[in-house]
Order: structure tokens, then sequence, then C-alpha cells
């Protein structure tokens, strides 16, 4: 007989699904509560930092970004260092001078040893040195106009002989990680001893995440953190709410807005500190004669087109500043060369006038070279479209195939956006890396987007190896000048460096180069 | 139908009925409920569909900036401000417009799609059913294996290989698609093919390629289009995830997972930079799911009824 109950029936079914998603919920709930919540603070003796871009080696042959230099200078030293005020700090060296126009006498630290317990030795030196030069590609080597010979002296003491005079080598040796000799390869090193505040204890160049511990044998101060956890977040929303948990103590490379949300923020600390990079939106120089982008009046036309106090003001929120010179005007031995004017009405004028109409261009960049890089892009598409210019944009991800294409190997484009910065403080060292192509160089593609103008070269070759302080600042000079009247940029601007970090993080003293010394940092609680 | 068999709430107003079954007992009844049921999603489906689609289709005709018209002096305005509904992006452009002329690009690649695996998987699903041998092994092995492969990574790699083109997107999506519909229209044709009416057809001497074009075909396209219109919503899911891990068109082409990815980093401070484009989604692929959900159901009873 049918039952007819008047209220809803608990059936056995109803009773087993009910007991089911119970049952679901006490076995997943700490699950997806585990999920939802940070995966894990870090513990009070560890730092942790989130870089934007993958650290694929803790050696800076062939890859040294910003970020970078923070972690790689607490495995690996150099003989000098550049400090806070963009001037070259002894490190491994106890003394470095200029004994000669094409001299420089150097002596090792006594007691300075790798983690292993093994001294540094003038061996190690001349390795290195040997190792930069011979490696392919490497970002370095651009900044040399040529590498010094180590000639031992005694023990702990040689001389670098070049054989023009370089003035600066001793802000050029500050890139030259020692490693010891025995291990010390033509390529990224991705493990070996180094003789920094910290030993790497596990690393994965696929994730880009590194873990550090407090070198035992270290021959300077021993650093106040126990250990350094380096992770690469390269989303940036996820590097903000990371840091906003407290799952990472230091981010870098955030871009104005994200400075902003965090500013406000309890217990995140926000640094800024004018950089010594500059960005740019870069022509392509290896056109062919009678492309319009060859000649540096259609080049210069176009710069009208572009907008430059609304991309300063809007799209990057007043956090740069618009160039006025090749490099950034805060280095030593830049100047002003000439300003970035926004006239739509005289690109037309102009462009018309030397015939070019309906050109089109393409621009290229890879993600996250600089802080809104997309938002720039865009920007800057529809202020070139106002003025007739019709332009595409392709976006690289990290990892992809930018440098085939930047080397004019897997496409054509017309302007690159990229990020130059100088390691050493000097504007000769962007100068060296930029603009003194040669067409030797080129056969090899190793020159700055086939900028090859050897009038430059020269000029900028004479500047970096002229001993006297007065006459070399006037060679620069001229030589930044005749590079501004080339109009190699589109648009170019110098960004701050900007650093977020927890409250508990302190001593951190973020320098122009975008780094900081891991060593001098200290945890609370 | 209706009026040779009065619903039960009729029967109960003209004359009691002879049995202890309620007009209350029926409308609570599994299958009223399932019908009722059935209904609601068919309609949801169709409102939550529409509700984007219309907008979508309409985008060009409405009175809405350009998708890619910069404004730089009015960046991150919050909806309903100066006129702007969905408010305005990083760059000042207006959301709305964005979302709409994304979501041409975003349905245009669903469903060219689906139209493109729904022709394969129907094609090769009825030819492995009905022949069998060794096309059904080939086909079938083949869907196993591709069934096997982690989509997403495969069609990552498929636009990293070909370049990011709408194109591309949609072969690959087509192609990754194709196994559901095979399958589906495979299992139909083999129940189809050892009915009367084929060994009929095949006694009066049609000749193989007729009886599956002309008679297996038709009785199974219906159910099998339904599949289709499920994997529309997957592939825009599809298109916009691989938009949103940056495998979309190159920009500016506006897409859904592009517009959300640009605004998450906004997103503690311009929420509807990521959430009202993130609702659109939401809200067609749950219409789509629904009506394709309610039309299975509704077919489902008309050939149980017809049986």
């Amino acid at each position: 007989m049918t039952r007819s109950g008047s209220g809803p029936e608990l059936s056995r079914r109803t009773l087993l699904r009910w007991g089911a998603i119970a049952g679901a919920g006490v076995t997943l709930g700490p699950l997806l509560n585990a999920c939802a919540g940070p995966t894990g603070t870090p513990g009070p003796g560890t730092l942790t930092l989130a870089l934007n871009r993958s650290l694929i080696s803790l050696d800076n042959k062939l890859n040294q970004f910003d970020a970078a230099v923070t972690v790689q200078r607490g495995v690996r030293q150099a003989l000098t260092m550049v400090g806070q005020d963009l001037k070259p700090r002894l490190v491994l060296a106890d003394r470095f001078e200029l004994t000669a126009p094409t001299q420089w006498t150097v002596h090792l630290r006594d007691g300075v040893r790798y983690s292993d317990g093994s001294p540094v030795t003038v061996q190690d030196v001349t390795t290195a040195l040997e190792m930069y030069q011979q490696v392919n590609g490497s970002f370095i080597a651009g900044f040399f106009s040529e590498f010094p010979t180590v000639v031992p002296v005694d023990d702990a003491t040689f001389v670098l002989q070049t054989e023009r005079p370089i003035p600066v080598l001793d802000y050029l040796m500050a890139n030259i990680l020692v490693t010891p000799s025995g291990s010390n390869r033509p390529e990224e090193l991705q493990e070996g001893i180094g003789s920094g505040p910290y030993v790497m204890r596990s690393g994965n160049r696929g994730t880009g995440n590194y873990s550090l511990a407090v070198n035992e044998n270290y021959w300077g101060t021993k650093p106040r953190v126990p250990n350094v956890q380096v992770r690469f977040v390269p989303e940036e929303s996820s590097r903000v709410v990371s840091l906003r948990s407290g799952e990472v103590d230091v981010i870098d490379s955030i871009t104005p807005d994200s400075a902003d949300q965090l500013a406000g923020l309890p217990g995140v600390r926000i640094t800024r500190t004018p950089s010594t990079r500059i960005n740019q939106l870069f022509y392509n120089f290896r056109k062919p004669q009678g492309h319009p982008l060859a000649d540096p009046r259609v080049r210069e036309a176009l710069t009208y087109a572009i907008d430059g106090r609304a991309l300063v003001q809007d799209v990057l929120v007043g956090s740069v500043t618009q160039a006025d010179g090749v490099v950034p005007t805060g280095l030593e031995g830049a100047v002003k060369t000439g300003e970035y004017v926004y006239d739509p009405q005289q690109a037309k004028q102009r462009l018309d006038a030397l015939g070019v109409r309906d050109l089109e261009l393409k621009i290229i960049w890879e993600s996250g070279e600089f802080a809104s890089d997309t938002s720039v892009m865009e920007a800057v598409l529809q202020m070139l479209g106002q003025v007739g210019v019709r332009s595409t944009l392709q976006q690289f991800e990290p990892g992809g195939d930018i440098l085939s294409w930047r080397q004019g190997k897997a496409g054509d484009w017309d302007v690159l956006g990229n990020g130059f910065s100088s390691p050493t403080g000097l504007a000769v060292s962007i100068l060296q890396g930029m603009y003194a192509g040669t067409p030797e160089k080129e056969q090899t593609r190793d020159t700055y987007q086939g900028y090859v103008v050897p009038s430059i070269a020269a000029q900028i070759a004479d500047a970096s190896a002229e001993p006297d302080a007065a006459r070399r600042a006037q060679l620069l000079s001229d030589a930044q000048k005749a590079v501004w009247a080339t109009w190699p940029c589109l648009w170019a601007f110098v960004p701050n460096a900007v650093l977020a970090s927890r409250d508990r993080v302190g001593d951190i003293s973020l320098a122009p180069t975008n780094s900081y010394d891991l060593a001098s940092a200290r945890l609370e609680g | 139908m209706s009026t040779t068999h009065p619903g039960p709430a009729r029967v109960q107003r003209s004359e009691p009925r002879p049995s202890a079954v309620t007009a209350k007992h029926l409308a609570r009844a599994k299958v009223t409920r399932q019908r009722r049921g059935s209904k609601l999603k068919l309609w949801a489906g169709l409102v939550c569909t529409l509700i984007v689609v219309i907008p979508v289709a309409l985008a060009r005709v409405l009175p809405l900036p350009g998708p890619d018209q910069q404004d730089l002096a009015s960046r991150r305005l919050a909806p309903f401000t100066d006129g702007h509904l969905f408010g305005t992006d990083q760059l000042g452009r207006d959301l709305l417009s964005r979302v709409l002329h994304g979501g041409q690009v975003s349905l245009l690649v669903g469903l060219l799609a689906v139209v493109v695996s729904g022709v394969i998987g129907v094609v090769l699903g009825a030819a492995a059913g009905y022949f069998g041998g060794w096309i059904d092994t080939v086909v079938s092995r083949l869907l196993e294996a591709q069934l096997s492969l982690p989509l997403l990574m495969m069609l990552l790699l498929v636009v990293a290989l070909f370049g990011p083109s709408i194109p591309v997107i949609t072969f690959v999506i087509a192609i990754a698609q194709w196994p559901e519909v095979a399958r589906l229209t495979r299992s139909l044709v083999l129940v189809e093919r050892e009915k009367p009416y084929v060994a009929a057809a095949r006694v009066l001497g049609l000749h193989r390629f007729a009886i599956l074009l002309r008679h297996v075909l038709p009785n199974v396209v219906k159910q099998a289009s339904l599949v289709v219109l499920l994997l529309l919503a997957q592939a825009v899911l599809l298109e916009s995830a691989l938009s949103y891990l940056g495998a979309g068109p190159q920009r500016p082409f506006a897409t859904w997972g592009r517009i959300i990815s640009d605004g998450q980093d906004y997103i503690t401070t311009s929420w509807w930079m990521v959430t009202l484009p993130g609702l659109v989604i939401v809200a067609l692929v749950v219409g789509v799911n629904l009506l394709g959900d309610g039309l299975r159901d509704r077919a489902r009873r008309r050939k149980a009824s017809t049986s």
C-alpha cells in the first residue's frame, strides 16, 4: 500500500546523500581551507623574496636583470661593488688602484675564502675574466671595451693590464663574479661555491625557486637572517597578494598602481629611489636603406606623435620621468641632450613632407620588461594611429624567442620595448653597451638592435679610454649629443626603482641599481 | 496530446480521483519535479544566454565608444560613471564596449570551433559506429589517445608552435573537442544500425553510404547536436583561458580572458575590471549549459513518449 505522509520523507537515499556530503565536507574542508589561505608564511628566520623574472642561475654571465643582482651577489662576489652612492667599494680586494694609465694594481683581502673554506686566489680572477670573454651572448662583456689581462705579482697581488686606458675598471669589475677556477666554465653556473654571505642549499632553474642558507665560512660579518627563500612569481597581482597576506617579505618591480594599492596598507612599506635604468621604445636599426625608419628624420617625426606627459602622468602615474637624454641623467657622466615633444600635427606634417604615407610599424616587447608595459604599448598604438601610422603589437611571454627576433633572426619588427640599466652607475657603461656597436659585432648580431655608427663608437671608445676626468666628461657629452641626433628611440623614460616589503624586514637599502645587500637585512619576529 | 490525456489537476477539478494518489502527490512526484526543473532550466538558460548573446551581437550598433578608444584622463572609472555602464579600464577604455566586442571574438571562436569539431566528430563517429572494423579501431584509438592528453597543455603547445591567431586558436579548440562528439555519435550509430529499418534498407539494396547518410544520421544528429551546444560553453571557456594565459590573439584585440588578465592587477582597487567580465562569462557558460541540459531532457521525454 502506498504510504501518504504529510511531511517530507527522509528516505534511505536522502540519508546516504546527506551523509556523503557531510563526509566530503569533513574530509575536504581542511584541504579547501589550506588552498584558500596562504600556502605558508615564512618562518621567523627566513626571508622570502618574490621575483618577477625567473632566476635561472646564481651566475651573471648571461643574465643580470635588476632583481637578480641582489641574489647573485648574496652567493658570489666580485673584487668591488657599486654602492648606494653609485661609487665603487672594495669587496674581495682591499686595494684597487690605478697605478699607470693602463694598469690597475689589485690586492686580495686577507682571509677571503669560499664557502668550502678554500681561499680566493689570483688564478680565480684570471679564470673568471677568461670565462666572461668566452661565453656567447654575454650581457657583461658588452660593457668592456676590452678585457684586462691578469699579471700576478705575488700570492694576493696582481695587475690588471689593458692595451688602452680603462679609467672606470674598478666600476666594471664589480660585475665579474669570482668562482674557484676549477669549477668555472664559459656558461652560467648552476651550482658551485662562492665567497658570498650565503650558500645555495637547493635550487630549481625551471621553477626559479632557490633556497639559501648562511655561509658558515663567510669571511666577513655574518648576515643576520639565517635563511633566504627566492621564489619566481611572474604575475604581479599574485606577488601583491602574497605580500599582503604575509606569504612573502619582499617584492620588486611593481607597477605604480600596485605600489599605490600597497602604500596605505598596515605592515607594508614602499621604498622608491631613482634608478639607473632607461626604458625605451627603440627603433630597429637593421632596416635596409630606403626603408622609412632608416632615415633619422622619419624617426624624429614619429617622436612627435607620442604624448609623453600623458604616458608619464596617466599610464605610469608619475612614477617615471621622461628621458631628456640618451642615458638616465642621474648617472655619472650623463648630460641632457634634448626632450621629446608632443605635437601630432607636426608629426603628420613632417611625415608628409618626407613622403612617408601608409607607414605600418610592428612593436614587439617581452611581458614584464618594465612595469605597465602592455598599457604603455597600447597607449602608444593609439597615439601613432592618430597621426596615421598603423601599428601592430606582438607581445612575447617570458621564455619566448624574443632574443631571436631582436637579433633579426626570427622575424621583422620596427620598434622594440626594452630596458637597459647601468650596473656600474656610469653613463659610459650604457653608451658602451648600446651605442658602441661595430660592423664586426654586427656580423654576430651582438650590437644593440643593429645600432652601428662608427663615428659614435669611436667617440665612446675615446671617452672610455680617457684618463683625464674633465676631458672624459667632454667626450662623453659629445658622444651623447651625437647619439641623440640619430633619434634612436620613439620614446624613453627613466623609472624609479620600487620595492615593497613587510614591516618585519629591516635595513634593506635599495640602491639605484634596483638591488640591495642581502647580508645587511634583518628580520623582526 | 494534452486534449486526450488531461493533466492531474484538471482531473481533480472535474471529478474525484479513484485513487489515494492526490494531485499534491503528483505535483511532488519525481517525474513532475524533473519536468518542472527541465522547463526552468530551459528558460533560465535561454534568458542567461540571450542576456549575453544579444548585446554581443549588437555591439557594433549600440551607442558605445570603440573598444580600443582610449581616454587616459578617464582611467579606471567606476561603473555608472560618466555614462560608462561597466566603468573604464586602465587606459580609460569603456569596459562594456570591450566586453561586448571581446565577446564577439570569443563567441566567434567558440561557434567556429564547435561547428568544425561537430562536423569532424559526427563524420568520424558515424563512420566508426556504422562501418566498424579497422575504421572503428583507428578512430577509437585516435580519440582515446587524444582524450588522454592534458587539454590545455596541448592547446598551449599548438598555439606556441603556430602563433596565436584566430584561425589557429579556432582550429586547435575544434581539434580538442571532436572526441566528445565522435564518441557520442559512434554509440548512437551503434544502436541505430541494429534497428529493423536499417536491415530493411539493406535488403532493398541501398548502398551502405546512402543508408548511413539518409537514414541513420538523421536519427542521431539531433542528440549529437545537443552535445555540440554544450561544447560551445567549453570552447568559450577554453578561448578565454588561452587569452588569460597570454596565448590569445595579439593585442589590442579585446578578448574576455585578456580583459580579466589585464584587470587582475587592479583587483583590489578596481573590482569591476575583473568581476564584470567574469560575470558575463559565467552568465553565458551557465546559460548555454542549462539550455543544453533542458533541450536534452525535452528530447528524452519526447523520445520516451513516442516509443
